[in-house]
């Protein structure tokens, strides 16, 4: 049986209030959702809350999800997406003030970005290294705008296509491209530019 | 970006084709070498491809995060509210799970939610004002924590205290200078409207000073006045002897 199938007969079950089917919903998608929620609000706490308001939504609007339309996933990275924008509206002001200065949320006393930078060359071990070149990536991707952000997240961490993009951003697919193409030479840009500061 | 056409395509072109470029499996291959000579000869879209190269690259160094253990448990609970064994960690023995693992899990199932709820901060913000400003009223009312803990619930007690702030409550009330007021004002309306009466001669029998004797209830109603009297005081009683005979001894 294709997923698609699978997917939709979970779905039907869930709806004719079949628990198991909705817990095996929720063990197949939130995994990605959550990691989604974190790459884009840029710590475990707003996206456990995050993905935890997903799964709520999705509970209550499950009977409206159309196989015809589009995938399941497509039409959960939509949903994603809206609360996400909803979260990043609510919490534009607390972000303002965000830099590449400040430290990540789970590590508070984690040192800032650039020291972090200055630090890598110094650093004995060589996951170590990575690890904090991952975490400096991660930092640098919260400070792209919530348009390209979502795009190269949808893109390069969860793998999906152009049109499933489009469909879930609801763009045209030449403006996903362009989204794309445009974080990702930015995020590279604020990388380079912070390494020429630190060094 | 400068819209300038090299190698057969322009700039808005080839970052048009960027994406498709970057996956490698989008473009034909007469496009993909003016694609790549464009590249080479163009000023601002050969540092775009770089750049968004590089950025692909970052990202892709980005691994999955795995999330927390519990998250799967607190989606269920605020969805569905029913939460299976599967989302708690069996046991490799394949025993049962304990009783007190058993508890723990029916009440996770419970307080979970509430303690959702109160860690909102529109929760903890009211219950703060709630408490300020019942503790605000309180020490305003003159009410101090260690007098609390003196207070006796004795019935006695009780009804002492409350007997004596009702009379309190009226002190304070009847020693109002308004109402006492108001009170004297109704008084002399009352008065002013009460139509002059001669006034009732009481008899008071405290104050009968006419030296005429009571008349008594208990006299014999069912005597008739042809019945023969055969004793009778007279009006006047005989004045008493004061004198004695004494007996000598």
């Amino acid at each position: 049986m294709e997923e698609a199938q699978v997917v939709g007969l979970l779905v039907r079950r869930c709806v004719g209030g079949d628990a198991a089917a909705w817990e095996e919903i929720v063990q197949r998608y939130h995994r990605r959702i959550y990691n989604v929620c974190y790459r884009f609000a840029g710590d475990s706490d707003n996206a456990q809350d995050l993905t935890q308001e997903v799964f709520i939504k999705m509970y209550r609007t499950l009977n409206t999800y159309d196989s015809g339309k589009g995938a399941f996933m497509t039409w959960v990275t939509a949903i994603t997406r809206n609360l996400l924008v909803d979260h990043f509206r609510k919490t534009k002001g607390d972000r303002i003030t965000d830099s590449l200065d400040s430290t990540a949320s789970e590590h508070e006393d984690a040192q800032p970005l650039s020291e972090r930078i200055a630090d890598g060359g110094l650093a004995p071990d060589a996951a170590v290294q990575k690890r904090e070149t991952r975490e400096m990536v991660h930092l640098a991707l919260q400070s792209l705008s919530p348009e390209l952000r979502e795009a190269v997240i949808l893109r390069d961490l969860q793998d999906m296509d152009y049109r499933e993009i489009a469909t879930a951003l609801r763009v045209p697919e030449g403006t996903v491209k362009s989204r794309i193409n445009r974080g990702r030479a930015e995020l590279a840009r604020l990388l380079q530019r912070t390494y020429k500061q630190v060094i | 970006m400068v819209d300038e056409t090299k190698h057969g395509i322009d700039c808005t072109e080839f970052e048009a084709l960027l994406s498709d470029a970057m996956d490698g499996d989008g473009l034909s291959a007469a496009r993909k070498q003016s694609f790549e000579a464009h590249r080479h000869v163009c000023a601002v879209c050969g540092p775009l491809f770089a750049d968004a190269q590089a950025g692909r690259e970052w990202l892709r160094s980005l691994e999955a995060v795995e999330p927390p253990a519990h998250l799967v448990h607190n989606i269920l609970v605020a969805t569905s509210g029913v939460v299976s064994r599967r989302t708690l960690p069996t046991r490799a023995d394949g025993r049962t799970t304990p009783l007190g693992e058993r508890a723990r899990e029916w009440w996770d199932s419970y307080a979970a939610p509430v303690s959702a709820f109160v860690r909102q901060p529109r929760f903890a913000m009211s219950f703060g004002m709630i408490f300020f400003s019942f503790s605000l009223g309180l020490s305003v009312a003159g009410v101090k924590p260690k007098d609390v803990a003196k207070v006796s619930l004795r019935p006695a007690v009780v009804r002492h205290a409350y007997n004596d702030a009702q009379i309190k409550v009226v002190q304070y009330y009847d020693n109002i200078r308004f109402v006492y007021e108001i009170e004297s004002k109704v008084r002399e309306l009352k008065r002013a409207n009460t139509p002059a009466e001669p006034a009732e001669q009481k008899q008071n029998p405290k104050n009968n000073t006419s030296g005429q004797p009571e008349q008594r209830q208990d006299r014999n109603y069912s005597q008739d006045y042809n019945q023969p009297v055969f004793a009778a005081l007279r009006e006047a009683p005989p004045a008493v002897s004061t004198t004695t005979n004494r007996r000598s001894v």
